[in-house]
């Protein structure tokens, strides 16, 4: 049995709190209008809130040296994605060496829940979460991000290089 | 019969039986890589180690025969300690591009190295590089630094087979899997060497980089591809099927599948079938009319069938039995037709068979029509004598095939079904010789119906629902529902 509790007649009392939260309010103001410089709000959005690199957000995928995706299309990001906001077409890569690769690679980003489990499945540093996370756009705007959203878009300056490298593994044999 | 004990669990078994057999007898699970069921034994793995009393030697369990009173323990830790360096050495040179394998998920290598696993590797040497993605043929793609040597696929071609395509080429660490003079792996039974690789050295190129394994699931049917009726396991998902694999049944196919059968499973998908009714238009120049219900189109037809005076049958062999019976009980039973054709594919090479699997009627149910003939006392007449009284039928309601693949002279034919004034095309897949019929019906195929299938010899063989593509499509009893409503016929 859940026991509502009912509220106290104090609670009629509402004009001293009113004027409690008035008191803050005002307090505040003349604090910002002292030193507007230590004021704490941003004027989004032509100010900008700077967050740590490691925060996050919007993924990238990595690419080789000689700029092709380091992506090998072995999905166990979109195995591990709990929203199921990841597909990827696998396709045979003309290099034995590499073999496999994704013809495309697709995150919905509105699905995405940013849990960052397809950063952790990746065997070979394919996808990292990046420090971007300003995702809204005008409706009708392409939420579902393709290879060249992910890999090359303008944020990533040419392509963010994997630490993984085939080559380097292949010359220490292993 | 000799009687042995393994890991306190007593058995008896027929003489000569080895050691692996009597353990799975009783469900112990021995490791292996090399022991296969089907083929001979190579004792090249060294994985199946066991421990039989008074013996000082651990035994390779495949190749160890049971003896009376033999005392044999697979889980001590004396056993399991040799059979971790086993697999240890088998990993010495493998590359472990598990990401990119198409094995990985049911690869034995993974399997065992959750059960055995040295998780503390101890070589510090380099590894023996090799080719990669060597394509064997037309259906087999090779890596040979995947490769464990344990020659499977190497017994398959040389006993099942009996192609001899592939040895083992080399010495030592060089030892390679390889085709000599590098003459393409392309007998008839190649896919079987991908199935039994228990790595992913042999992959499959139809179905590779398709799906990761465990993105599929499995269901068991029987082959439609031809009579022998092989019993075969399906992979799908929601994009549809995706691949299919023998199951063992030692009546009808032991372990094993042709490649044709291999390929069953793509006039299932989408991109080949029928999706909706396709109507043709009379009034409006011959235009056809896509995706009217099902249940509409029956009664339409319906209606035109009761005012029908001359009703043709066209029958293939690509049905069950169920199926059949349902259409030979509506059509002879109550509506007494008498035309019935079967129309049989390819009559040059009906007869004939490779002596291991693959027969040349190419369809699944060719007892189960001609039982349901004799029952229904019915004559089959061939299709070749359609042509003759052709423009005599006013109604003609055709069963046509479900693997369009065997039958090369479908174009012909339908020009031939044509000249009848009003046709009824039941069909699962998209062809473009059914353009000119009254009635398109998409049929179920063979993954999406129960039923029956008659192989060969006579064995009756359940297939069941599995998977579900087109959903709006019927199977022949629900034609046949469906039109004794329009009719108000009962059966």
């Amino acid at each position: 049995m859940s026991v509502v509790k009912r509220p106290s007649p104090k609670a009629k009392w509402y004009i001293p709190g009113i004027l409690t939260g008035l008191k803050i309010t005002i307090k505040h103001m003349l604090f910002n209008l002292a030193s507007r410089k230590d004021m704490i709000t941003v004027q989004y959005p032509e100010e900008k809130f700077q967050y740590s690199d490691r925060f996050k957000g919007n993924h990238i995928l990595t690419v080789k040296k000689d700029g092709s995706l380091r992506c090998t299309a072995c999905m166990l990001c979109a195995t591990h994605c709990p929203a199921e906001c990841i597909s990827i077409t696998a396709a045979e890569h003309d290099d034995p060496e590499v073999e496999k690769y994704p013809i495309s690679y697709e995150i919905d980003i509105l699905r995405c829940v940013f849990c960052g489990y397809c950063e952790e499945a990746c065997p070979v540093d394919a996808i990292r979460m990046g420090p971007e996370h300003q995702t809204a756009a005008p409706a009708g705007d392409n939420f579902i991000y393709d290879i060249t959203k992910l890999a090359y878009r303008a944020e990533n300056k040419g392509g963010v290089l994997s630490k993984v490298d085939d080559q380097e593994r292949h010359k220490r044999g292993l | 019969m000799p009687k042995l004990t393994i890991n306190g669990q007593s058995i008896e078994v027929p003489q000569g039986t080895t050691v692996i057999q009597a353990a799975k007898e009783l469900n112990i699970p021995i490791a292996h890589y090399c022991y296969h069921e089907g083929l001979s034994i190579a004792g090249a793995c060294r994985m199946c180690l066991v421990e039989v009393e008074k013996n000082p030697k651990l035994q390779i369990a495949c190749n160890l025969p049971v003896t009376d009173g033999m005392v044999v323990y697979t889980d001590n830790p004396r056993v399991k300690d040799a059979v971790k360096w086993s697999l240890d050495f088998h990993l010495i040179n493998h590359p472990l591009d598990c990401p990119i394998c198409d094995q990985a998920g049911e690869c034995k290598l993974q399997d065992y190295y959750m059960d055995y696993g040295l998780y503390t590797p101890e070589m510090d040497q380099r590894k023996v590089k090799k080719n990669k993605a060597v394509s064997l043929g037309d259906r087999v793609v090779l890596d040979q630094e995947r490769c464990i040597l344990c020659s499977r696929c190497v017994r398959f071609t040389k006993e099942v087979s009996k192609t001899h395509e592939l040895g083992i080429f080399n010495r030592g660490d060089r030892s390679i899997i390889a085709t000599f003079e590098d003459r393409p792996l392309n007998n008839n039974y190649s896919v079987n060497t991908v199935d039994i690789c228990p790595v992913g050295a042999l992959t499959s190129k139809d179905f590779r980089f398709k799906q990761r394994v465990w993105f599929l699931k499995d269901f068991d049917t029987i082959c439609n591809g031809c009579s022998t009726g092989c019993n075969v396991k399906v992979s799908y998902n929601a994009n549809g099927v995706f691949r299919v694999r023998p199951k063992v049944n030692k009546e009808v196919n032991g372990h094993w599948m042709c490649d044709f059968g291999r390929d069953i499973y793509k006039h299932t998908n989408k991109e080949y079938r029928l999706e909706a009714v396709v109507e043709k238009r009379e009034d409006l120049s011959g235009a056809t009319v896509k995706g009217k219900p099902v249940a509409l189109a029956l009664q339409e037809i319906g209606k035109n069938l009761k005012q029908a005076k001359n009703i043709a049958l066209v029958l293939t062999a690509q049905y069950t039995v169920e199926e059949y019976e349902a259409f030979l009980n509506f059509f002879v039973g109550k509506l007494k037709v008498s035309s019935i054709y079967y129309w049989k594919n390819n009559e040059t090479s009906f007869d004939s068979f490779d002596g291991l699997l693959i027969r040349g009627d190419k369809n699944p149910n060719t007892q189960g029509l001609l039982k349901a003939a004799q029952k229904h006392n019915v004559k089959l007449l061939p299709v070749t004598e359609f042509d003759k009284s052709a423009s005599s039928f006013d109604f003609c309601i055709l069963a046509a095939p479900e693997n369009q693949a065997v039958y090369p002279d479908i174009t012909e034919k339908c020009q031939m079904f044509k000249k009848s004034n009003e046709v009824v095309c039941i069909t699962s897949c998209y062809n473009d010789s059914y353009n000119g019929f009254k009635w398109q019906i998409p049929a179920k195929s063979f993954v999406e119906k129960d039923g029956t299938f008659v192989n060969f010899k006579g064995v009756a063989q359940k297939i069941k629902a599995g998977v579900k593509i087109i959903p709006t499509s019927v199977s022949l009893e629900e034609v046949v529902y469906g039109l004794t409503e329009s009719m108000g016929v009962s059966i």
